[in-house]
């Protein structure tokens, strides 16, 4: 997949830059709205990394001139700006989704990956990842066409891993994405650890191989290496 | 003590005081004239006397007169001394009608005694004029002033009522506009419509420093909001570096614990800046956009959202819920929820208990915790916060913003072991 990152700082740029480089991905990066402006307008993205607040103009200029342009580009806003009006804007104009700084870089790999999958997989919803086969639009799950019966977190939490396959995911972000701000509260992460044993029990009970590894104690990764 | 009363108070009793001292003066002054006017009849009279028994060498023939009576009493040689007296005038006996019960009676006059020799003797000789006419004279005078006195008074009292009341209507004025100055909102102390100078010299003053506060107060805010957000971007980078380093291999035990410290710090560090940011915004009223919803369904979803947390801590949790529909900010709501029901896990123990209430007028969010009731006073707080508590003490803060923004109150309530927060519609 090809992704275009436009972001000023240099050291987030960096970063998602780094996180997102991998066999058969492309990252270009543009730091300045003309830089920007000049490779929207000559290749197509898979998914676009918008900031709003970049020097020389602003991110919802861009998104602007993308969908004048009838471009299929996917486009997430990322933003310092937290206010629902720049959200509902930015939504109106026609970017796919909208993410508030600071956050967890799986987390944007995740929404990147279901923006790519809403994309180019229309009509057919099937995410295949080895032996399972995972129905979007059904949000069931099967091993070698053995269904497993997943609650709604672990769903989630299984598409939040294959769209981060490969990295270590930290416990902080898994929480965050499964349970929002409400993790605040919570003293420790333990009962992320049951909830991780009770997916890969389903999945292996249903025949998968064990793709999750606990990582340092800190996080997990999913992958079939 | 008001203004107008000590006013008319102080004037009263002065203008009291100067009529009653001006009063005393007249009648004295009066008296005496008249007095003195009297006192030159009796000389002219005296004088007759002299000038007859001169010519005549005898007394002169007494006269009973209405207002005058002379009397002759033989005294020693030299013995009697020239002066006038204050004495009592003796009337003579009317006839009519309206004097038949009297008999004698007595009136105030004047007298002079005074000495006349003739014929080779000594008399010592009265003349008494009656002074009741002079009398009547100074009381109808006095009587007079005595009634513009009280006519004074009278007028000033209304006059101070209605005057003073109407002159200080500007000044009531802006008391309201004081009482009613919310630093917060947009409406400025307006000008006052006066023409006197010290009222608009107030007016100015209460403007240009409600002006100035206000003008404090965004700039606080401004800084406040810009700071925050300054603080996005290098928290934005910090985070992303961590998950970049999570990538790189093999940690040690120690290593792991370190990171594990890093990301805690980070994640609280973003929610206190996303807390401030949110915060400037309600009270700014930045957040717009009201839709109809209904509080059901949300409930029910942030309890679906906390099942994993409830059961991690061991909390009971019962929930009675009937419809509510508000045409409302669900943002903010969102917000308003989802901290009450974070609060009612964090401050709770292990084992403890929820309940959720929500009827149609109100919505009650009731733990177990710690069995002594909350400060109220220092509750709502910005930054209070129990020792025990992960939180960033803002919560609270937030949720009564929040409330007061909707036009909803937001209540505390200790009874049987349970905190109970209520959100009165």
């Amino acid at each position: 997949m090809k992704i275009l990152i436009i972001e000023d700082e240099k050291g987030l740029r960096e970063s998602i830059e780094e996180y997102f480089t991998e066999d058969g991905n492309i990252c270009e990066t543009a730091a300045s709205y003309a830089e920007a402006i000049a490779k929207v307008n000559v290749y197509r993205y898979d998914c676009i990394l918008l900031d709003i607040t970049i020097p020389g103009g602003t991110g919802i200029d861009i998104l602007k001139n993308i969908k004048q342009n009838n471009y299929p580009d996917g486009v997430l806003i990322i933003s310092a700006k937290n206010s629902l009006d720049d959200r509902l804007e930015g939504l109106d104009i026609g970017a796919d989704d909208y993410l508030v700084k600071p956050f967890h870089l799986s987390e944007l790999r995740a929404r990147v990956m279901a923006i790519i999958r809403r994309k180019s997989f229309s009509g057919n919803n099937l995410l295949l990842f080895n032996e399972l086969t995972i129905d979007l639009q059904a949000k069931s799950v099967k091993v070698n066409n053995v269904p497993v019966k997943l609650t709604r977190k672990e769903y989630a939490l299984l598409l939040y891993f294959i769209a981060n396959k490969g990295k270590v995911v930290s416990k902080n972000a898994i929480a965050e994405h499964l349970w929002g701000d409400g993790i605040d509260m919570a003293n420790n992460f333990d009962f992320i650890y049951s909830h991780i044993k009770n997916l890969r029990k389903k999945l292996m009970e249903a025949g998968s191989n064990d793709y999750i590894q606990a990582a340092y104690g800190m996080g997990y990764k999913f992958t079939d290496q | 003590m008001k203004l107008l009363a000590r006013y008319n108070r102080v004037t009263l009793i002065t203008t009291v005081v100067v009529m009653l001292i001006t009063g005393i003066i007249y009648y004295i002054a009066i008296h005496q004239i008249l007095i003195n006017d009297v006192d030159k009849d009796l000389e002219v009279e005296e004088n007759e006397i002299f000038e007859y028994t001169r010519l005549n060498n005898h007394l002169p023939q007494v006269f009973e007169s209405n207002d005058q009576q002379i009397s002759f009493y033989e005294a020693q040689a030299g013995s009697v001394k020239r002066r006038y007296i204050d004495t009592l005038y003796k009337m003579a006996p009317r006839t009519g009608r309206k004097w038949r019960h009297h008999g004698e009676r007595y009136e105030t006059g004047r007298g002079l005694i005074t000495a006349v020799a003739t014929g080779g003797r000594y008399y010592q000789v009265l003349i008494v004029k009656s002074t009741v006419e002079t009398e009547d004279l100074v009381q109808i005078i006095f009587g007079i002033t005595i009634g513009v006195i009280l006519l004074l008074l009278f007028t000033l009292f209304i006059i101070n009522r209605l005057l003073l009341n109407r002159l200080w209507q500007p000044f009531h004025n802006l008391l309201k506009e004081l009482r009613s100055f919310n630093i917060a909102d947009n409406k400025d102390i307006p000008q006052i419509d006066t023409t006197i100078a010290e009222f608009k010299e107030l007016n100015q003053a209460v403007t240009s420093m409600s002006a100035r506060v206000k003008n404090d107060y965004t700039d606080l805010k401004t800084f406040t909001e810009n700071a925050s957000h300054e603080l996005l971007t290098p928290i934005a980078v910090i985070n992303s570096k961590l998950d970049t380093l999570l990538q790189t291999d093999n940690f040690s035990q120690q290593q792991s614990k370190l990171l594990n410290d890093l990301y805690t710090a980070v994640s609280r560090l973003t929610r206190l800046n996303q807390s401030l940011l949110l915060l400037v915004k309600i009270e700014n009223h930045l957040l717009e956009g009201n839709r109809d919803i209904s509080l059901k369904p949300i409930i029910e979803e942030i309890i679906i959202q906390f099942e994993e947390i409830f059961q991690d801590k061991g909390l009971k949790i019962t929930s009675e819920l009937g419809d509510k529909q508000l045409h409302t900010n669900p943002y903010l709501i969102d917000v308003l929820l989802n901290n009450l029901v974070s609060n009612a896990i964090r401050h709770n123990h292990k084992n403890g208990e929820i309940r959720i209430t929500l009827a149609n007028d109100r919505l009650s969010i009731q733990n177990t915790g710690e069995n002594i009731p909350l400060q109220t006073e220092t509750l709502f707080k910005r930054f209070h916060k129990s020792s025990s508590s992960e939180g960033n003490g803002l919560g609270l803060t937030i949720s009564r913003q929040i409330c007061d923004n909707l036009g909803y109150l937001l209540e505390y309530d200790f009874q049987n072991g349970l905190h109970t927060f209520t959100v009165l519609f």
